[in-house]
């Protein structure tokens, strides 16, 4: 079970604009691997068909 | 579980997760990678043969991600590896871990359900044995751990044959043994003249434990067979003339450099030269004898 701790102090708002753009940065690049992996399946899938097909 | 409110210069960039992966590395095992793949008799869909190689470099990825996880604290006593994420705290160890197994999953996954399972079972394997094998148990307790990590990088052109083939002969066995008894050679010539940090760090490489003269004979005695495993795949007329010449000739001159070293004396870093020569020619050798594989292959087919 996850909670929250409270012992550290809170970031500070410059901190946080770090934070957030780092996240942001991450997010960005994780979807444009998922678009990847999106198009990378659709293709062994197109593969392994006319494969089992011929 | 406990969900910091972690500072910002604790969650890891993308930058840091993609170093983590030790990218510089990853170009040889993608190169031996590709050679594997091309090498092999029989065909592969150039999808497939895509996906078989980002497996592999997935997976050597996942591996440098898991060695820099356990060697965090040695990394952090070296100059040369100090500004890794997790010694310079740009990252914490957990998302390390986390990375380097959500990774090695993936890859074998992926190498699996995409080419076949018998790169996949070799490609898993390779992750198990630098991880563990090499970098949890054997790296910090023997002088030979060079020798051992060099299994791990010799993978790659076995699961890159086995994508193709499905299946494990000889010769992938032969581009095995080629690269097991090329890194010593390889590494311990530059070992013997960069003042690393490695006694500092606690790791008992040969020079160190074992001292220069006896290292300088060992790298002359593995020349010897690596010259013997690179010729070998000629002998038993599994190649052509293309790879055949370029492996004796290249042999030769591996064989000769390293006996240069052998018979070397000079405890002056900045005068050895033949640790120098043999190191820089290494690399040109590994390359080239791979190259020449691939087009003997080529050319034949």
């Amino acid at each position: 079970m996850s909670e929250i701790d409270t012992t550290k102090a809170p970031m500070s708002s410059e901190e946080q604009k770090a934070y957030q753009a780092r996240q942001k940065h991450r997010a960005i690049i994780m979807a444009g691997l998922l678009f990847f992996l999106v198009v990378l399946f659709y293709l062994i899938t197109f593969v392994k068909i006319g494969a089992a097909a011929s | 579980m406990t969900i910091a409110s972690t500072p910002s210069y604790n969650l890891a960039s993308a930058q840091d997760l993609f170093a983590l992966t030790k990218p510089r590395v990853m170009s040889l095992v993608i190169f031996t990678a590709i050679c594997g793949l091309l090498a092999a008799p029989g065909s592969i869909h150039p999808v497939i043969g895509f996906t078989a190689i980002l497996a592999i470099s997935l997976g050597a990825g996942a591996s440098a991600a898991l060695n820099q996880w356990y060697e965090y604290d040695i990394d952090a006593m070296m100059k040369r590896t100090a500004n890794r994420p997790l010694p310079a705290g740009r990252m914490d160890r957990e998302t390390a871990l986390h990375f380097g197994v959500g990774l090695s999953a993936f890859s074998v996954l992926l190498m699996g359900l995409a080419v076949n399972w018998l790169s996949a079972a070799v490609l898993a394997f390779s992750i198990f044995f630098y991880a563990v094998v090499y970098t949890i148990w054997l790296k910090r307790s023997t002088p030979q751990n060079i020798v051992i990590g060099g299994a791990a990088g010799a993978f790659p052109p076995v699961i890159g044959w086995a994508a193709v083939t499905g299946d494990i002969t000889i010769m992938p066995l032969l581009l095995f043994a080629i690269i097991f008894f090329w890194t010593p050679p390889h590494f311990w010539a530059l070992a013997l003249f960069v003042n690393s940090d490695y006694s500092k760090a606690g790791i008992p490489m040969m020079p160190v434990v074992a001292g220069r003269k006896s290292t300088r004979k060992q790298i002359a005695v593995y020349s010897l067979i690596l010259a013997v495993c690179a010729i070998a795949p000629f002998a038993l007329n599994m190649t052509g003339v293309i790879y055949g010449a370029t492996a004796i000739l290249l042999s030769i001159a591996f064989v000769v450099l390293s006996f240069r070293v052998g018979l070397s004396k000079t405890e002056d870093p900045l005068a050895m030269k033949a640790e120098k020569h043999l190191f820089s020619f290494s690399i040109l050798y590994l390359f080239t004898l791979f190259g020449a594989l691939v087009a003997d292959r080529m050319i034949i087919a």
